[in-house]
Formats: C-alpha cells, structure tokens, sequence
C-alpha cells in the first residue's frame, strides 16, 4: 500500500515536473481588429504546445519596465513599437534574438536585436466622399488648406507624425524630412505650418475616433491608422477616400520580457514572423508585411481580405505597395527615442497656447 | 476611607504583587492584543502605502543612473572649467567608461542623459559600437570623426547638471525651471514651458468642478434629507445609477450629447436658436473637461452632504420660522452652519479626487483640457522618466498636506464628517 502511495506521488510530480516543460505564454497587444487578426494569424495556427493568453496594453514600457524591475514578469511576448523596441532593448528589457532567418527579407532592416518583424502602419489622411462632392483632397498640402478645402481637420494629441507632415506639406521632400528636422529651424518651420491649422483641428487620442469624427461630420479630413480606415471601408461599406501622400510609415514587432518564459516566447515569435505568418496576417487587417516576400504571397493568392461576402483585393488598401511607398514617409524610431519628449513638451505648450 | 489614608505601603494583590504592577502586566497584555489585531492593516498600509510613497519621493530625487557608469568621467569632468570643449583627459575616460560598460548600464544612463539634452541617446549607442575599432588616442579628434555631436559642447555642458548622486532637477523640471552647466536655476526655454500652466489649469478645472458639484449637489441633496422617504429612495437612486455605470460609458455618452454634430448642438440649431454654423465648441477642449468632471465627482459631493442634512433635525428650521425669521433667514443662519461638516467633506473629497483625475481630460480635454496626471502618465508610459512622473506626484501630494493644514487651521478638521 505505501509503495503504491509512493509510486502514486512520484508519479505525479514527474508528471507535474513533465507539463510544465512547455510553459504557457502570455502575448500582449494593442487589442481590436488588430489582436483579432494576430489571434486568427499566429495563435490560431500556432500548435508546438503553449497555450497562449492574449492581454491587451496601451503601449509604452512602464508595465514592462515596473514587471522586470519587480521580479515579477507575467508578460512573454509583447507587440512594441519601434523606439520603444529600441530603448527596452537597450535598457535590458527584452531578450535578444536570433534574427538570420528574417534579417535579408526585411523592407527596412530591424531596429534592435530584440525583435521579430509584424507589419507596417502609416498615418494616412482620409476624408468622406460625400464630404467633398466637387474638387478632391488629393495631397498633405490640400490637408494642411484650409482656404482650398474649408473644414475642420482631425489630428492626434501627440507629435508623431503631424510634424513630419508639416513639413512635407511645406514643401519638404519626404526623403529629406529627419534632416530637416534635425536642425532647430526645422522644428520651427513644422510648428508654423501647424499653426496655420491650428483654429480648424479637432484632437483624437483613441484610434476609432478620427473615424467617428469623419463619419459624423464633425471634421471633414482626419489622420487616422491606415488599417482603421481600411477596416471601415472593407467591412463596413464606408464611403471614405484615402490620401496617399506623406503618409507616416511606423513600424510593429513582436519582442521577447527577459524574465517570463523565454524559451517558449522565442519559439512562438519565430512562428509570428515567417513569411507566410506575416502574409497570413494581412487576410484580416490591411496592414504591410514587414518582410519582403510576403508581398509576393500576397499578391499571387489575390483576392486575399477575407469578408463575410467573399474576399476582396487588399494590396489598393496597403501603406507598403511601391506606389505609395514613393510618396511616404519612413518614419524615425531613433529621432523620435532622442528628440521625443522635447518635441512633445512643445507641442503640448502649442496645444493649450 | 480612613484605613487607605493610615496605610503608606503600596497595595498589594492576593498573591503579594503590588496592584500597580500587577495592572500595568494586564493592560500591556491587553494593548499587545489590540496590536495584534491591528497589525495586520498596518502592515497592509505600510507595504501598500507608505512604501510606494517612500519608494517614489526617493526616486524624485535620485541620480545614480549615470554616476554609476562614468564615475571617472565626472571625476575629471568637475575640473572643467565649462570654457570651449573640455581637454583631452575628459574626452579620454568618456572613451574607455563607455568603451568598457555593460551595455545595459549604457542605455540606462543615455535615457537618463537624454532628458538633460535631446541627441545623447543615439549619441552614445552608436558610438560604443564604433568606438570598439579604435584602440589608442588622440581621442578628442577620434570621438569627434565618428560623431561631430562630440564637438558640440552643448552635449558637455549638459552633464554638468548631473554630477551628483541626487539632484533636485526633476522638481525643477516639474516648475518649467532647469539647471545649467554650473548648476545655476535657470528658466527652461520658452517653447518648453508647459507644466506650470499645467499646474494652474489643473488647480482651476479641479476648483471649478468643486465649485459646480457644490451648487448642484447642494440642493439635491436637501431633497433628499427633507423629501419624505418613497420620494426620496427614487431620488437617490436617480443619483447612484449613474455612479454605478462605468466611467467611460457615461464619458463616451457625453461626448455623444456635447460634440459639434452631437445632440445639444443639433438640438439647438433645429429650434433655431443658434445657426448652423455657430454650434458649440463643447467638447474636446477644458470646458468639456469641466462638465463630465462635475457629473463624474457630483455622487461624492451628494453623498456626504446628505448624510449630514439627514442629521439636522426640523425642529431647528421650525422653531427659527416659529420666532420669526424669514425662511431665507432661517435657512441662512441655522441650516447652512448645520450643514458645513457635510460641505467640507464633500468639498476637500471633490477636490483631491478631482485634482489627479486622468482619464476624463485624456478622452474629452483635446487641446487644452490636459491636466498634471496626463503629463504624469505620458512621461510614465513613453519617455521613461520616472524621476519627473515621481516629482509631479510628491508636488500633488504636497499640495494636498498644504491644503488639508490651511483646512485645519480655518475650519478644523474635526468639523468634517461623512455622516
């Protein structure tokens, strides 16, 4: 009988010991549309064993920073952008990866050695058609017009972005636009050409807003992410229009918490960052692939969005196609990690002056 | 009564203890019990209250970030005489201390660094990986052909202000105020200066909404104390409902009704009242900020008011009108003393939760409705800068001490009372 009890309690903890050699992941996002397509995407097809919870974050490393120092690390993948995949990998953060398999396939190369390649979002400006029945917003310059196009516009409570585009729409060619910021005169410049806005904007912070905004009526242009739009006119039938020019490229990755379930972590974002995962991704959110040869995937297996009413081509709904590419800006992850608080302080005294 | 007058030795017990001692053992049993029973609150108060308290005013202050990666470098540094660029020396321990750190250590210090001068971060990442292919000097010209950030001595004389382990710079950061290069409090540039108008509109919305949630909750509040009761637990209900719906369904509501295309302003516009191109601005900027605030905090105002007027009793009112006061004399010079502890409570309660409120002014305050605890989350959450979030927070905290003294000495604290 004792015997038995020992075999018994052996037994069980060698199994206790035995399940816990894959340890289960916790994978954080931004939530929406957006977990909703890396759920359907990656955890969906993932099978090597973890099961995986999703949590939702507003980005930022302060939980991420507040969990490592603390010891007590209940994060293991975590969807950053991209200054902050660079200040949590240099901080001790995140965990370095392996980055052979993707490094050649990347439309820019990565921005530290602790993350895994996602997809690309821009700012991109967009209005109702309806709004406009005669002459058409067609560039960042109509959008920075109030005498052309009379209306009110829709911009975002922080700098990103907005001061790049001011300055594209002042005559910055795109390419030159972190030169041109990078110099004091510039900053300068992008403020003035906001000023000249300023009485006609109506701020956003939440990501469904500008949206509403143009819906409604409340603005006739807005800046918005570009899957947002996309998701309103692929799935709900919105009439809007994007404009194509200047849009701010920001990239997305995937990084690793030193501290959490390493091991199964990394497994995971190798399974999120193939080729074909990223091309997978795109079925469901018109996002860019980050790697090169998803494109590809994607445009031989078009239509490829899926909706309720049969697949749509998604390539016209891209931040990535060459077309548009031409016309965008890429945004700086290392200007924004060195020039960010200031530029934000700033704007915020332009905000409330 | 005579026999204790004749005795002179002390009392003593039963069993030859004197009574003083024998009572002292019982009553230190006793307190060593109520302790007991209470310790575990104040353990729970310390570990979850003051330490995190502690925890931040230390970090408010602190200023190790850096010091403990280039020791050597601010060793030689001090002898500098902020003149031009600093000599060779400077240049060369900059060179090994970065060279030879822990990368880790680096990108903790080139965050620090980078709120005193906006470049550092980059600056020194990518010199240290450069910096591996250069074995001997002259360094000065070395370090300046991989960066010429290196020979601008802005970047030198922003150390300057974090030579020692503590520094008061995140206080003065958090008045629009900064050290220079000798340490010298000077103004911050003037496109910077945001948080003293912060400070200001945040004392001015929270004692608006203080203001507004009085004037309303004080006669609902009446209604409620005076109203017979089947009237009055449907009032009441009326004021919990909202109280029990979720702040960003009833934040989301207002923006619903207040917008420009929303329900006020199509109202009016459809009963010709204003025309259509002169609707409201309602929303998205402080005067947003105030009316969803005032709904918000309006229940913490009505609720100690009420159970302070449901104290007062009616005979008062009746027996002023009974020797002839006017009503309005009456209610002026006998209910409203009666009712202050209740307007106190619900002032200072209004006022403290209203004064770090955060998430209303991030979703309604859009151009100027921005309040101290946004910019305490957003230094939080994207720049890392916890030292300045950790300031901000110990001057609210000041703040509050001075205002709950000032309550004392002019009103008293023990006339506040939530029911």
């Amino acid at each position: 009988m004792r015997k038995a009890i020992k075999a018994a309690f052996f037994g069980l903890i060698s199994m206790a010991f035995v399940g816990s050699a894959i340890a289960d992941i916790t994978f954080v996002s931004w939530g929406g549309a957006y977990t909703a397509s890396q759920q359907k995407a990656y955890i969906d097809t993932y099978s090597k064993g973890s099961s995986i919870t999703v949590e939702n974050y507003n980005g930022g490393l302060g939980e991420i920073k507040a969990q490592v120092e603390a010891g007590n690390v209940t994060w293991d993948v975590v969807d950053v952008l991209p200054d902050q995949a660079i200040t949590g990998c240099d901080e001790g953060l995140f965990v370095k990866v392996d980055q052979s398999e993707f490094i050649n396939d990347m439309v820019v190369p990565p921005v530290s050695d602790c993350v895994v390649p996602q997809i690309f979002w821009a700012y991109t400006a967009f209005y109702d058609k309806a709004a406009f029945p005669g002459k058409k917003p067609k560039n960042i310059k109509d959008f920075f017009d109030v005498k052309k196009f009379p209306g009110k516009r829709g911009i975002h409570t922080w700098a990103n972005a907005l001061i790049e585009m001011a300055l594209v729409a002042d005559g910055v060619k795109a390419s030159k636009v972190y030169e041109v910021m990078s110099t004091p005169e510039g900053i300068d410049r992008a403020f003035a050409k906001l000023d000249t806005i300023k009485d006609h904007v109506v701020f956003w912070s939440a990501g469904s807003k500008p949206l509403e905004l143009v819906s409604s009526g409340e603005v006739v242009m807005a800046l918005a992410y570009n899957g947002r739009i996309g998701a309103a006119i692929l799935s709900e039938g919105k009439n809007f229009e994007y404009i194509w020019d200047a849009t701010v490229l920001e990239q997305e990755y995937l990084v690793a918490i030193k501290g959490g379930n390493e091991k199964e972590a990394l497994e995971f974002m190798a399974h999120a960052s193939t080729a074909e995962s990223n091309a997978e991704q795109a079925k469901y959110i018109p996002y860019g692939p980050m790697r090169k040869s998803s494109i590809g995937i994607i445009k031989k297996g078009e239509p490829w969005f899926i909706t309720s009413s049969g697949n749509i081509d998604i390539l016209p709904h891209m931040p990535t196609t060459p077309k548009v590419l031409k016309r965008a800006v890429i945004g700086d992850p290392v200007w924004w990690a060195d020039n960010g608080a200031e530029v934000h302080e700033r704007f915020g005294a332009w905000k409330g002056s | 009564m005579n026999q204790s007058q004749t005795s002179t030795g002390p009392i003593l017990t039963t069993d030859g203890i004197p009574l003083k001692v024998s009572l002292k053992k019982a009553e230190r049993i006793n307190k060593i019990r109520a302790f007991l029973l209470v310790l575990p609150l104040l353990a729970f108060i310390l570990i979850t209250f003051l330490v995190p308290i502690g925890d931040m005013l230390a970090r408010s202050v602190d200023d190790r970030q850096i010091n403990t990666v280039f020791p050597k470098t601010f060793e030689v540094y001090k002898k500098w005489d902020r003149q031009g660029l600093p000599s060779e020396e400077v240049y060369k321990t900059m060179f090994f201390e970065l060279k030879n750190s822990e990368g880790y250590a680096v990108g903790k210090a080139s965050t620090r660094m980078n709120y005193s001068k906006s470049g550092w971060k980059s600056l020194l990442k990518k010199s240290k990986r450069k910096f591996k292919k250069i074995e001997e000097g002259p360094f000065k010209e070395k370090m300046i052909a991989t960066d010429k950030k290196w020979a601008d001595p802005e970047y030198w004389l922003a150390l300057g202000q974090m030579v020692d382990p503590t520094t008061m710079g995140y206080y003065l950061n958090a008045v629009d105020l900064k050290y220079d290069s000798s340490k010298n409090i000077v103004q911050q540039k003037e496109n910077r200066r945001i948080y003293n108008k912060t400070w200001i509109k945040t004392f001015k919305v929270s004692l608006l909404v203080t203001l507004f949630c009085l004037l309303l909750g004080y006669p609902i509040s009446y209604l409620l104390a005076t109203l017979p009761m089947k009237y009055s637990n449907l009032l009441m209900i009326c004021v919990l409902l909202p109280f029990w719906t979720s702040l960003l369904v009833r934040t989301v509501a207002w923006m619903v009704m207040l917008q420009q295309k929303g329900v006020l302003n199509n109202l009016l516009v459809m009963s010709n009242l204003i025309a259509d191109e002169n609707r409201f601005q309602l929303m998205y900027n402080q005067t947003a900020v105030v009316i969803v605030m005032t709904q918000i905090l309006l229940p913490f105002m009505v609720l100690p008011l009420y159970s302070v007027m449901k104290t007062i009793s009616p005979t008062y009112m009746r027996a002023a009108l009974n020797l002839g006061a006017s009503p309005m004399h009456a209610f002026y010079k006998i209910y409203m003393p009666n009712s202050v502890p209740g307007v106190s409570a619900g002032c200072l309660l209004v006022f403290i939760i209203a004064i770090g409120y955060y998430i209303t002014p991030e979703l309604v305050g859009g151009k100027d409705g921005q309040m101290v605890g946004n910019w305490i989350a957003y230094h939080l959450k994207t720049t890392l800068n916890w030292g300045l979030c950790a300031s901000l927070g110990a001057i609210l905290l000041a703040m509050m001490t001075v205002l709950y003294w000032a309550y004392n000495k002019i009103v008293g604290i023990e006339n506040i009372k939530l029911g």
